[in-house]
């Protein structure tokens, strides 16, 4: 039996889903089903998405992981068959899909970029290995094929492309508490700003001496009406800026119009995150660092020099 | 106090992969080295053993391998055991998961094994959940902070999630995965080397498992990937910064 199966944690990532799980469902005939808690959202809003059918997750109680719904899904998937299950790779997404596979004794493609049928049907997909140096084409070896996608690695299906169309809805009861137990939720220090949405953004790196230097990159970015993101370094060894302005292969993903990188010096797991951005600019000391191989624009001087003046002269040219 | 088992990869360092013609990746000239994220594993499990508790290092590889058992050991871990065979060059993450579950089922006693959250080459971030899986054992990924509780017997375990942390309990046994911000994995003297060197290394071969399954994910091809640009170099001189400003500009982003 034919079908495409899509499961994530939040409503936005299921309609990024929806859009190359769409094509493939579109492809080759089969239902497309979507699996998502119940409190994401009016089922309605998927169908007209693309969907067919719709299998709403229970609420969970306080102390159960979202992880406890492995056997069920195992189940569900095993009795369905589908040809192909997407997960988003999210934290909690890509535990679950490694876990599935093992249950389902199948491959997994993990974080990929792209997925495809080719000529003769096979879904390839595409991902990064080596710390972002090379691009992996990759096929399933198993049925389902399965794969984890970013978040924001396609847009969102159109909610309203295909108006009053209907589906089937299901409920799958909470299942049983697993072995691991939460204990507590925290939001944690986050800053409001979301950069993945920023249309612009002034990134900060080793290169900044210390932390109420960040000013500078702040001013900078408000002078050019952006946001900012760091490096690493930044945010988990010296914990200057919370980690979900971390952009790289294990931080955010950013698509910018404008990055701009400060005392960054490039390193590929950094460049990873930052490949989406249109315009790519950096101000580092060291004519080797091997930011500038990557950058479009790009200025040979100390970032505590030159920061300043570009403050001054964006003003200066938007008024 | 538990019994640690850390597992670690040998891995190609990425900064000797050179750009070979048409796209192609160049090994030719290649160094290895303990995956990045597997040092951070290998530090928590000599912080989780307490007083009185053990540190086995675990990896599968290639023959070739054996230089990163030292390597291991002089992190601090107590022993190390080696799945070994030019078989187990290239596995998937299906297939190193397997030979590992293996491994530690029949030889290894264990209340806390310690993964990586991904690998420094492939980084498809799946072995240590299939590994919980295949031992049929709770899995708690990308951990930022681990406490094994005073009494023993199970951890708490702080793990990053999108919104932001979720605390979570569980008995032993159980793996985790860890994010680098867990800790500061040392960098081992001269001394650490040369006790490492001492201390005890148990090899697997591949026809002591069972028969190892085929690969569940197949690699196609692998290039390089397309990072560079034409990057246009300016001074610090007011005109370079007025001209590099006017060249965000006319680029059409500035605004």
């Amino acid at each position: 039996m034919a079908g495409i199966w899509i499961f994530a944690e939040k409503k936005e990532l299921v309609l990024e889903l929806l859009t190359p799980g769409g094509e493939l469902a579109a492809r080759q005939g089969g239902k497309l089903t979507i699996v998502v808690p119940e409190a994401e959202g009016d089922p309605a809003d998927y169908f007209a998405a693309g969907a067919d059918e719709v299998v709403l997750l229970s609420p969970l109680a306080e102390d159960v992981t979202l992880g406890a719904w492995l056997p069920v899904l195992a189940g569900e998937i095993r009795a369905a068959d589908p040809e192909a299950v997407l997960l988003a790779a999210t934290s909690r997404g890509k535990e679950i899909a490694a876990r599935l596979a093992a249950r389902l004794e199948t491959g997994l493609a993990s974080n990929c970029l792209s997925l495809a049928a080719d000529a003769d049907g096979t879904l390839v997909m595409e991902r990064l290995a080596y710390g972002g140096a090379a691009l992996q084409r990759v096929a399933v070896m198993g049925r389902p094929v399965m794969a984890t996608i970013p978040p924001r690695t396609f847009p969102p299906a159109a909610a309203a492309a295909i108006p009053g169309r209907e589906g089937s809805v299901r409920t799958l009861p909470p299942p049983p508490a697993d072995t691991v137990r939460v204990v507590a939720r925290k939001e944690k220090e986050r800053s409001a700003q979301d950069i993945t949405a920023a249309k612009t953004v002034v990134c900060v790196g080793r290169g900044l001496e210390k932390r109420e230097d960040l000013e500078l990159a702040r001013q900078l970015a408000a002078a050019l009406g952006g946001e900012i993101g760091c490096t690493r370094p930044i945010s988990e060894e010296l914990h200057w800026l919370p980690d979900n302005l971390c952009i790289g292969l294990s931080g955010v993903q950013v698509k910018p119009e404008l990055y701009l990188g400060l005392g960054v010096s490039g390193q590929i797991q950094h460049l990873t995150g930052l490949r989406g951005a249109r315009l790519i600019c950096a101000v580092n000391r060291d004519p080797n660092a091997p930011i500038f191989l990557a950058a479009d624009l790009g200025i040979i001087g100390d970032l505590y020099e030159v920061t300043p003046k570009l403050i001054e002269e964006v003003k200066k040219i938007r008024g | 106090m538990p019994k640690v088992v850390a597992c670690f990869k040998w891995v190609v360092d990425e900064a000797y992969i050179r750009k070979g013609g048409g796209g192609a990746l160049d090994f030719s000239a290649v160094d290895y080295k303990l995956s990045e994220y597997d040092r951070n594993a290998l530090e928590e499990a000599t912080r989780c053993r307490g007083e009185g508790g053990t540190v086995t290092a675990l990896t599968a590889g290639s023959p070739e391998a054996a230089k990163g058992l030292k390597d291991a050991l002089s992190r601090g871990a107590d022993t190390a055991v080696f799945a070994s065979d030019p078989a187990f060059a290239a596995l998937d993450s299906s297939q190193t998961a397997a030979v590992l579950a293996e491994v530690i089922r029949n030889r290894i006693p264990y209340d806390l094994i310690i993964c990586g959250e991904g690998s420094g080459d492939q980084y498809a971030q799946q072995v240590g959940p299939r590994l919980a899986e295949n031992l049929g054992i709770p899995c708690i990924s990308y951990v930022q902070k681990l406490t094994v509780a005073a009494e023993g017997g199970r951890i708490t375990a702080e793990r990053r999630v999108e919104e932001g942390v979720e605390v979570v309990e569980a008995s032993f046994p159980v793996l985790v995965t860890v994010l680098p911000e867990i800790n500061i994995p040392r960098i081992p003297g001269v001394k650490d080397t040369l006790m490492a060197g001492k201390k005890p290394v148990v090899t697997v071969k591949n026809e002591e498992l069972p028969p190892l399954g085929a690969a569940k994910l197949k690699t196609l091809a692998m290039t390089a990937a397309r990072l560079e640009r034409n990057c246009e170099l300016f001074g610090t001189a007011p005109e370079d910064i007025a001209r590099f400003v006017t060249a965000l500009q006319q680029k059409g982003v500035s605004g």
